[in-house]
């Protein structure tokens, strides 16, 4: 064990081996090479969705209502508070960015989405706070109430709309969109060349940078915010401290209560926002939009293991498979092979770690994708629709060894409980 | 010790504050699924008692469900009639539409007109139950679960009808290559699939036909998600195509507005979408849409009944009839209509073969 470099000299080995932090220089390594392996199968299969701009502005779209949904379930979860109600706080979000929208214009319309997310994390705060209601029968009591609630009030405001009607609010215009002049074209000049590796970073970029909305935008502004708040400030620290030791930061003076509320208003306010931007990306709100789209926020803040970095990089694979199984089937059958390869790479670090367990599953899971890559040339309409939950069910139960979930996650907590 | 016992009553006291809001929105999720019952007055005076079940939708989804309420409205308007109009929630279960089914019988109404092939194996037994009330089932025929001499199947013939925008598509289309984008991957989808299919075959032998459901059963989103028509109609412009068929309910929205951003073209579904409000914004791309007339065999089945002699057995609606047929609002296809209306009369005398399955 010389991982930690020359300051463990002289020191005596630690006991519990390999818990060291993976540094960010690893993850960019590992980004890269997943890169050019993608590339790689792009150049070798012909796929060209797996890279194309397309495929990555659809990525996206997809990805940033359930990234934010992800983000609100990370600064709940981080004050110790499970919210299992982010998909009903999606939904008031929907609504509400419904009923201002199209009146008042999408900007309208995503405030009140935010607003009545608040409301919903308001509610399940007061629930799990204040009340000491298990978390978890309160969020599925809210994400229950609320497509009932909305479908009432949609009968109640959208019915005799122009072009709305009991279940669905009239067209939301959409919010400006920008790209970087210029460069896109030449992007896309260099993307039509299919050359290994500089078409397909072109391909990447070009759909990063063009016709973006200035919502997906503002998400990605709230993940640099977050990440800053939480961890760089006071604030932050005293609001996870209440997700870890809520006795050890009351008798250090932190009012535990006043904190969860905020974690939790801000929780509900961030799904809010995500379903707002569902609602106005979809140019209006429907029934059912949401779609379980609140449930993958919560699987990808797992796979992100409570970190933004993480939540975003969940959500991304979620919306990058989606978009690629919605644009076209050829793609997901060069995922395959794909997945092969990362299942056998996984299974090489697991071997070496000696999880020898986890090491065969993966290889022979892996090894059959390929073998099944290599014996078919289409996927049956059904697997190629089930892509997104497959490979996100895989990465999170082979590759997702290393969480570590605040302490004081899901109990219930009474001001001066501590004695 | 005490702290820990009041905690846990705390615990049981937040409970049911959550159990009663639970109910609550129970409640008022039940509110919403029959807000607009109209309670039948006297009756027993010679007046029809209509029932209506509508699928998930009900009135005024400015589609499928609407078509068939403007057909109950046609006969409400012209003849003295009694309604009752339900309505069925998204993911219920079909014990659900069974209890529906019998709770317009046992309150009288016959005829009783269900709207939705979701509503097969339901009203074949509720219909055994009750042998001297007339029942209709818009969209479903399958013999052994949903037919017997008090029930009417009335079908369409959407292979038909998709086989026509299927040949204005292939007409229409530069790049040789069209697009479907169907909600979800049911039986009744692949009919409009299939025929789309065979009638862009049969004006471009050498035109292709990219392939999307949105979502699989029983997952029924994907009638419900822009999100994801969008998505699937963009992946299918960036592949070539340059005409795409959006048979995907409240979905299709969101492919036309794809199509719209690309200057492409796109096909309607149900009714004639030109003219639909919510799609004023992406209409001039809309060329024509495959119109499915449910309200006429709703209003046909009522007359029948009024009449005397109730249709029975599985009607066809098909070209031939009138059921079925392509919009032209907009003018777009106005200079194919000549081949298009050709096509229609093969159809309607046979000389064409329009398969329906895959």
């Amino acid at each position: 064990m010389t991982a930690g470099g020359g300051l463990s000299a002289g020191v005596e080995e630690a006991p519990a081996p390999r818990k060291r932090r993976i540094s960010p220089m690893t993850y960019v390594l590992i980004a890269a090479g997943a890169f050019v392996v993608i590339a790689l199968i792009r150049t070798l299969t012909g796929a060209e969705d797996l890279t194309s701009s397309g495929t990555v502005a659809a990525a996206l779209t997809a990805a940033v209502p359930i990234a934010l949904a992800g983000l609100g379930g990370l600064w709940s979860e981080r004050a110790g508070v499970i919210n299992i109600g982010l998909e009903g706080m999606m939904v008031l979000g929907t609504f509400g960015a419904g009923l201002a929208g199209w009146q008042w214009g999408p900007w309208a319309g995503v405030f009140f989405g935010v607003v009545l997310g608040a409301v919903g994390g308001l509610i399940h705060a007061v629930a799990t706070v204040t009340f000491g209601v298990d978390h978890i029968i309160s969020g599925v009591a809210i994400t229950l109430v609320a497509p009932g609630l909305t479908l009432f009030l949609a009968k109640l405001y959208f019915t005799d709309t122009p072009g709305g009607g009991q279940k669905k609010s009239p067209p939301i215009p959409d919010v400006p969109r920008v790209s970087i002049p210029g460069f896109s074209s030449l992007l896309g000049d260099i993307e039509a060349k299919h050359w290994f590796l500089i078409s397909d970073l072109a391909g990447v970029l070009r759909g990063l940078t063009t016709n973006v909305s200035l919502l997906t935008l503002l998400a990605v502004v709230l993940f640099v915010f977050t990440a800053w708040l939480l961890w760089r400030t006071p604030f932050g620290l005293r609001l996870r401290s209440c997700g870890e030791a809520p006795v050890a930061a009351e008798s250090l003076g932190v009012n535990v209560y006043k904190y969860k509320y905020a974690a939790i208003v801000s929780s509900g306010a961030l799904a809010g926002l995500g379903g707002a931007i569902l609602a106005v990306s979809s140019s209006q709100f429907r029934d059912q939009q949401v779609a379980g789209r609140g449930y993958i926020g919560l699987a990808s803040m797992i796979f992100g293991n409570w970190r933004p970095g993480g939540v975003a990089a969940g959500a991304g694979l979620f919306g990058y498979t989606d978009a690629m199984q919605l644009r076209g089937a050829d793609a997901v059958h060069a995922l395959l092979l794909l997945l092969g390869i990362a299942l056998l790479v996984l299974a090489v670090f697991q071997a070496r770690a000696r999880r020898y367990g986890i090491a065969g599953v993966a290889a022979a899971i892996g090894v059959a994708f390929l073998i099944w890559f290599a014996s078919t040339d289409v996927l049956p309409p059904e697997l190629v629709t089930a892509a997104p939950y497959v490979v996100t069910l895989l990465v999170l139960s082979l590759a997702a060894q290393r969480l570590r979930v605040p302490k004081w996650i899901g109990q219930s907590y009474r001001k001066g409980q501590g004695g | 010790m005490a702290r820990g016992r009041e905690n846990a009553l705390r615990r049981v006291r937040g409970i049911r504050l959550v159990a009663g809001a639970l109910a609550l929105g129970l409640g008022l999720a039940g509110l919403a699924a029959c807000g607009s019952d109209e309670a039948p007055a006297g009756g027993g005076d010679g007046k029809l008692k209509i029932g209506l079940a509508y699928d998930v939708g009900g009135r005024g989804d400015q589609s499928f469900n609407d078509s068939a309420a403007r057909g109950l409205d046609k006969a409400k308007a012209e003849t003295g009639i009694e309604t009752r109009e339900l309505e069925a929630s998204p993911g219920e279960t079909d014990s659900a539409k069974e209890d529906r089914l019998r709770q317009l019988a046992d309150g009288g109404f016959n005829p009783i007109i269900a709207i939705g092939y979701a509503y097969a194996t339901p009203i074949g037994k509720v219909a055994k139950d009750h042998p001297n009330v007339k029942f209709a089932i818009i969209d479903d025929y399958s013999p052994g679960t949903d037919d017997g001499p008090n029930i009417a199947n009335l079908t369409f013939a959407e292979h038909e009808g998709s086989f026509l925008v299927g040949v204005a598509a292939a007409l229409k289309s530069k790049t040789n290559k069209v697009g479907y984008v169907g909600g979800v991957n049911t039986p009744l989808l692949q009919k409009f699939e299939v025929g789309y299919a065979a009638g862009v075959k049969a004006a471009k032998p050498t035109a292709t036909v990219e392939v999307k459901y949105l979502t699989q059963p029983p997952d029924m989103t994907g009638f419900n998600d822009p999100a994801k028509g969008e998505t699937a109609a963009t992946g299918q412009l960036d592949a070539g195509a340059d005409v795409i068929y959006a048979a995907a309910g409240g979905s299709g929205s969101g492919a036309f507005k794809s199509i719209k951003s690309k200057g492409k073209l796109g096909i309607g579904v149900d009714s004639d979408q030109y003219n639909v409000p919510e799609l004023a914004d992406v209409k001039d791309v809309i060329m024509t849409s495959m119109v499915k007339k449910v309200d006429l065999a709703v209003y046909d089945f009522i007359t029948s009944v009024k009449a005397g002699k109730p249709i029975s057995g599985n009607k066809v609606y098909d070209l031939k009839s009138g059921g079925i047929e392509y919009a032209t609002s907009g003018g777009k296809v106005d200079d194919i209509k000549a081949q298009l209306e050709e096509y229609k009369q093969k159809i309607i005398s046979g000389t064409v073969q329009v398969p329906s399955k895959k």
